[in-house]
């Protein structure tokens, strides 16, 4: 059963600048996307900044209108049938805020509860079994404005779960999350999605996607670049081989070399942590690491990994030429 | 308890503490206790060196009138308080019928208001040496209330525009300001220009300080229902319009995505 179904979706936002001289200016952040979600599925939606992922999702979960075309959520219409998709969704966006400070995790959650009509005989159920399950009984009543970043982000997942939403819309929900905190963050969602529950993630983790997501739709300038499971995506990469070496010192001279050898697509330089990483990526399927690293001759090199492409290679591939 | 009425009462509790940011003993104390009772005693000087009116005039003008502030501010911040917490969407986004949780949050303002006079009035008749007959403070005490009510529904028309602009305490000191000078605060209605008294008319406040006024010179309450029932239309009347500015905001949020860019 589709879930969520997306036809021609488009928004467009107007700003106006300048006091005496107004002068306006409009922005196409969404032009015309389609795709569908099925039920139980966990569909990412990755693209850069700016991309439309978050004004995708806002439209979903009705607090923007499309400028065009349609969306529908469970069957309803996130125009026409605003408050009975508002029933059955949640959403969980990533950041600090987003919660009242001033009251503990117990008041935030009950509040919710509330507002999403949890009947009052199950609110104390529900609420110590979610804090149960992101960890945090025990803080229950302890002010929000002391929480780290982790403990808030597990509140907002909490939040958004209360009313036992059928579809959940994950907004980069691991944003600035410690790696422990985000693996437990994914397997909260890989749990949610073995219950039953629809999720549609927008991440900017690759790997987060690729070990969570049964499919995935790229977005760029507003439109869909590609769809498909995450292997799919990788096998549609150019890149049959990816040759990262570690260099010490200006490899600069080198890239035009790397860039002129036989079935090379491309060549990045990555800075991760102490050192420079050379990223080639070539569409041959013969062996590379020996060519680049002739033609590194006379850099000071560090660890060598030859490579399958990752969905980040597919992703960066797709973006690059959107 | 339905779920709309657990919405208006637990839910408006709730959001009164958890937004307004003046519940800490360092703001409440001086904001809601001692600047009403300065704001008298200026008042009752200026006026007594002036030879204008005696201090009960000014005593229950400006007791009754400092409710605006708690009615104002923390209506204002309903709808602010959300927008800097980034908890605006969210509330957006939630099922829960508009009036019952916008109408839920004036109710703990109201009774802010009205706690914020009655301990303007009791201090400042004892600082002034103004006495009111033991037999007035009941039907003053209903006034005062009525004035919370009515004076909060104009703050939910402030919360409402909060929907729209960003800045909204601004707003309430001027709105305040404009309480302070032609609801007869200070000045009676009768000295007032016409136009002036005639916008009062249609102000909360103006109608209860009347009537407060009325009171404590002996009136007795059956005297002044008409004045009370005039404050209590123009109360309803600004819920209304705040309502309204709240649904209609709220609808051009969505299309023209003003939570975001206001």
């Amino acid at each position: 059963m589709t879930v969520i179904e997306v036809t021609d979706l488009q928004r467009r936002y107007r700003s106006r600048s300048g006091v005496f001289k107004r002068t306006t200016r409009v922005v196409e952040a969404v032009r015309g996307i389609d795709f569908a979600v099925e039920r139980g599925e966990l569909f990412g939606l990755l693209g850069p900044n700016g991309a439309g992922k978050t004004t995708t999702i806002k439209m979903l979960i009705t607090l923007l209108l499309p400028s065009g075309g349609a969306a529908r959520v469970l069957g309803y219409d996130v125009v026409e049938d605003a408050r009975e998709v508002r029933r059955r969704v949640g959403y969980v966006f990533g950041g600090d805020r987003g919660l009242y400070e001033r009251l503990c995790a117990l008041d935030n959650l009950r509040y919710f509860a509330e507002l999403y009509a949890v009947a009052p005989r199950e609110q104390a159920a529900r609420i110590g079994e979610l804090l149960e399950l992101v960890g945090l009984k025990g803080h229950e009543h302890e002010r929000v404005e002391g929480y780290s970043r982790g403990m808030r982000q597990r509140l907002h997942i909490a939040r958004g779960l209360l009313h036992r939403p059928e579809v959940l819309f994950l907004d980069e929900p691991s944003i600035g999350i410690d790696p422990v905190g985000a693996r437990e963050l994914r397997a909260t969602v890989a749990a949610l999605v073995e219950g039953g529950t629809t999720v549609l993630l927008t991440t900017h983790y690759m790997f987060e996607a690729d070990e969570l997501c049964d499919r995935i739709a790229v977005i760029a300038d507003g439109r869909i670049v590609a769809e498909g499971t995450p292997d799919e995506l990788k096998a549609g990469s150019s890149a049959g081989q990816v040759v990262e070496v570690e260099v010490y010192g200006s490899a600069e001279f080198a890239l035009d070399g790397l860039r002129a050898l036989r079935g090379v697509t491309s060549v990045i330089v990555e800075v991760r942590d102490q050192a420079q990483v050379v990223v080639v990526r070539s569409g041959g399927v013969g062996d590379l690491t020996q060519h680049v690293l002739d033609a590194l001759e006379g850099v000071n090199r560090g660890k060598v990994t030859a490579r399958q492409p990752t969905l980040e290679d597919a992703y960066v591939e797709l973006v690059a030429g959107a | 308890m339905t779920t709309s009425l657990r919405i208006f009462f637990r839910g408006g509790l709730t959001s009164y503490r958890a937004l307004f940011t003046w519940l800490s003993p360092w703001i409440l104390i001086p904001t809601f206790i001692v600047e009403p009772v300065f704001q008298v005693l200026f008042f009752a000087a200026v006026g007594r060196t002036a030879g204008v009116n005696d201090n009960s005039f000014y005593l229950i003008g400006n007791a009754v009138q400092y409710a605006a502030i708690p009615c104002l501010f923390a209506m204002s911040n309903t709808i602010g308080g959300e927008r800097y917490s980034q908890t605006l969407s969210l509330l957006l986004v939630s099922p829960a019928r508009r009036t019952p949780l916008f109408l839920g949050r004036a109710l703990p303002v109201i009774v802010n208001g009205f706690a914020c006079s009655v301990v303007a009035l009791a201090v400042g008749a004892l600082a002034l040496g103004v006495t009111l007959a033991p037999v007035t403070w009941l039907p003053l005490a209903l006034v005062v209330a009525v004035c919370s009510f009515a004076c909060t529904g104009l703050g939910l028309v402030t919360a409402g525009l909060a929907l729209r602009v960003r800045e909204t305490a601004v707003l309430a000191n001027i709105v305040f300001g404009v309480l302070l000078i032609f609801c007869g605060t200070n000045v009676p209605l009768s000295a007032l220009p016409g136009w002036m008294a005639a916008v009062g008319g249609w102000l909360p406040m103006t109608h209860g300080i009347a009537a407060a006024r009325e009171l404590a010179g002996g009136s007795r309450l059956s005297d002044v229902t008409g004045l009370i029932a005039q404050e209590l239309g123009v109360g309803l009347l600004y819920i209304v319009i705040g309502l309204g500015l709240l649904a209609f905001f709220e609808s051009e949020s969505r299309r023209r995505a003003t939570l975001e860019i206001a």
